[in-house]
């Protein structure tokens, strides 16, 4: 049976082929590029999955370290982009996502060894869930932004009259890219709230009190309050086009903010992914 | 060389309207009436007619062309000399060049359109089926519809719109891509506006409606497009359930304007709209396209996307031709054997009898007559010829690209072996 490691190089290849055929396939203007480029995410998809069910990561489920939560953050965003081509039949999403996907998978392999286990009074199925919840929730917000990103620009340039020469040509019509829009967004949001109530019903008996301003929790509370107005003006106020999407790429900021500086610098509960 | 591949023709560049109706041979391409003959210098021949294009293609030897220009002249009771003006000649390889690019639409009036190879297909079947065709023009127009096909795939040079009609219809696309759950309203009616309409139609918009001043023609338009004719009173009623508005009236004051349309946005729950206003003075107030979700072009705005595509396959037309030199360099490899093709069957041909030939006489010799002595002495006499053959036909082909070093080549071969005798 292959290592964490090699079993991680290997889906590191598969992820680096696959962003390479799909980026190159869109450049280029390559429909085979392209399906080759998608056929690739969805083996390294399975891969990883595979890698889950093998018990590859023995910190998982009742701890965390930076190369798992890389890892784990991969295989949710995979997912959403995989979701959204099956459903809304646009694999342009997950293209787009498999460099960043690679990306995570490089950072993980650089930190495989650092893993830290959770003390049994943090332990509890309230973990699991929290994880679980906020991690799709940031897969699915991960190809909305691809989405709201590749509308703006888009949008931009019909709204503006100007030429779409190359790869332009073959991207999805606005509408269809606002639908992946709505559709993650409207998906992702109640998902981020589970992931949220369960982190501050958890946290409750481990620390003494729900809310402990710690700074994760605070970036994570006005993270929420932003994307609930925007999942409130998409499904009330029927916010479209370039507003949700513009919102979108905010959230999508503030998350990515949390996850890198938040995590990883400040002083805070979450700091455990250093190790 | 054996046979010579030659074109005479007469297109929009060289000839106006006029001329090219007086000698088209649209009505001479059939088995009563072919107008090029395969007799005297002409060996094969095809007829394309179009309404920019008359172009005779033929392979033969000798003075080919004279003798297309004569039957040309004879099909149209003309002389050669009311042609000679207009015609251009093309022969050998410049021939070649000439059909890949005429396939390829890079002659065309209209920089990669794609109507052209589908007449050439044509033009094909009918020679084809009055058996004018031969080994030559066969590859030929096989060979030039492949061309054509890689030119289209490789290249952008048949791709966007360059009709004002079709760039408001790709638009359409770029902003709803499906187009089958979509509403059109068309507003006045006007050539470019109906053909519009048309071409949305012809990509399965879901309904159109017409708003005419007059209801009678809103009507016969409405049949038209099998859509329904709405009161042009009523316009701002109609607004909120159509996505693709297109306008064409003769107002001299907008009759859409951006608050009209906001509140139609409002009642849409802002689902996008694309409004095409073709009128001059214009229809829609141009503020409409400050609107979320609203996108407004004109006239103007279309004929810049057209001149904007146009100069792109301009551009891309240059490597179309990249790859027609490249496919006229490989046509003129396989022509070439066609040359050699003759001495290699003698040779070829000369090695099997000379073999079969000694065997007998060894088998004489022996005084035995085992059928599988004879078997084995079969394979090796053949073998031996056939390897012995290896590379003088290995240095006939190669010289195949060049025709000069491949005349001299075949030469050196033929006294070699001695083909030109009769033993």
């Amino acid at each position: 049976m292959p290592s964490p490691e090699s079993a991680t190089v290997l889906n590191l290849a598969i992820l680096g082929a696959a962003s390479l055929s799909g980026i190159a396939g869109i450049s280029a203007r390559n429909a085979f590029l392209r399906r080759l480029g998608v056929s690739l995410t969805v083996l390294a998809f399975a891969g990883q999955t595979l890698m889950l069910l093998l018990g590859f990561h023995k910190t998982l489920p009742n701890g965390l370290s930076l190369g798992a939560y890389s890892q784990l953050l991969a295989w949710f965003v995979l997912l959403g982009g995989i979701i959204v081509w099956r459903r809304l039949r646009q694999p342009t999403p997950l293209l787009f996502s498999s460099p960043l996907c690679l990306a995570l998978f490089a950072i993980s392999l650089l930190c495989l060894d650092t893993a830290v286990t959770l003390p049994p009074s943090l332990q509890s199925s309230f973990y699991a869930l929290h994880i679980g919840a906020l991690f799709s929730s940031l897969g699915l917000l991960t190809i909305a932004f691809f989405a709201g990103l590749l509308f703006l620009s888009l949008e931009g340039r019909i709204k503006n009259k100007q030429r779409m020469p190359g790869f332009w040509q073959d991207m999805p019509a606005i509408s269809l890219l606002d639908r992946i829009n709505a559709f993650t967004v409207l998906a992702a949001f109640p998902l981020y709230t589970v992931g949220i109530i369960s982190g501050l019903v958890w946290a409750g008996p481990v620390f003494g009190a729900s809310v402990t301003g710690d700074p994760k929790e605070v970036m994570s509370i006005a993270i929420w309050l932003i994307f609930g107005v925007l999942f409130h003006n998409r499904l009330i106020k029927n916010w479209k086009g370039r507003k949700p999407a513009r919102w979108t790429v905010l959230v999508f900021f503030l998350c990515l903010f949390s996850i890198v500086v938040v995590n990883t610098i400040m002083n805070t509960h979450h700091a455990f992914v250093r190790g | 060389m054996e046979s010579d591949i030659c074109l005479v023709g007469i297109n929009h560049r060289t000839a106006g309207v006029d001329v090219r109706e007086r000698f088209a041979l649209a009505d001479c391409c059939d088995m009563e009436r072919w107008a090029l003959p395969c007799v005297g210098s002409i060996r094969e021949s095809l007829i394309l007619s179009t309404c920019n294009r008359v172009e005779l293609l033929a392979a033969g030897k000798g003075d080919v062309t004279g003798q297309m220009l004569q039957c040309w002249a004879r099909a149209r009771k003309a002389r050669i000399s009311d042609i000679q003006p207009y015609v251009y000649i093309h022969r050998s390889l410049e021939a070649v060049r000439h059909v890949f690019s005429v396939a390829s639409s890079l002659d065309s009036m209209v920089l990669g359109e794609p109507q052209i190879l589908g007449q050439m297909k044509a033009a094909y079947r009918k020679a084809a089926a009055c058996r004018t065709t031969g080994v030559i023009l066969n590859r030929l127009l096989h060979k030039s519809f492949s061309v054509a096909k890689r030119v289209r795939t490789e290249t952008a040079v048949a791709s966007n719109a360059v009709s004002i009609s079709y760039a408001a219809v790709e638009l359409a696309k770029r902003i709803f891509g499906d187009m089958r759950r979509h509403k059109v309203l068309l507003v006045g009616a006007g050539e470019m506006a109906e053909l519009a309409a048309m071409h949305l139609l012809q990509n399965g918009v879901d309904e159109i409606l017409v708003a005419n001043r007059t209801h009678a023609r809103g009507e016969d338009l409405a049949r038209q497009f099998q859509g329904r004719a709405v009161p042009f009173e009523r316009l701002a009623d109609f607004l909120p359930s159509v996505d693709i508005v297109i306008t064409s009236t003769g107002s001299p004051e907008p009759i859409i304007r951006a608050r009209d349309v906001r509140a139609v946005l409002r009642a849409r729950k802002n689902s996008p709209m694309f409004f095409i206003d073709i009128a001059v003075p214009r229809d829609i107030d141009p503020d409409v396209n400050s609107l979320d979700n609203v996108y407004l072009y004109d006239i103007d705005d279309l004929k810049e996307v057209v001149e904007e595509n146009i100069a792109g396959r301009r551009d891309e037309a240059e490597r179309a031709r990249e790859i027609v030199n490249e496919e006229v360099a490989a046509f003129a490899g396989w022509l070439a054997t066609l040359d050699v093709q003759p001495t290699l069957v003698q040779l070829v041909g000369r090695g099997e009898r000379l073999a079969s030939e000694e065997v007998a006489k060894t088998l004489k010799r022996l005084g035995n007559d085992d059928k599988n002595l004879r078997e084995a002495l079969e394979i090796m006499a053949c073998s031996l010829v056939r390897k012995l053959h290896h590379d003088p036909i290995m240095f006939l082909k190669h010289g195949c690209a060049h025709q000069e070093s491949n005349n001299s080549r075949i030469s050196a071969i033929r006294r070699i072996f001695n083909l030109d005798s009769n033993t």
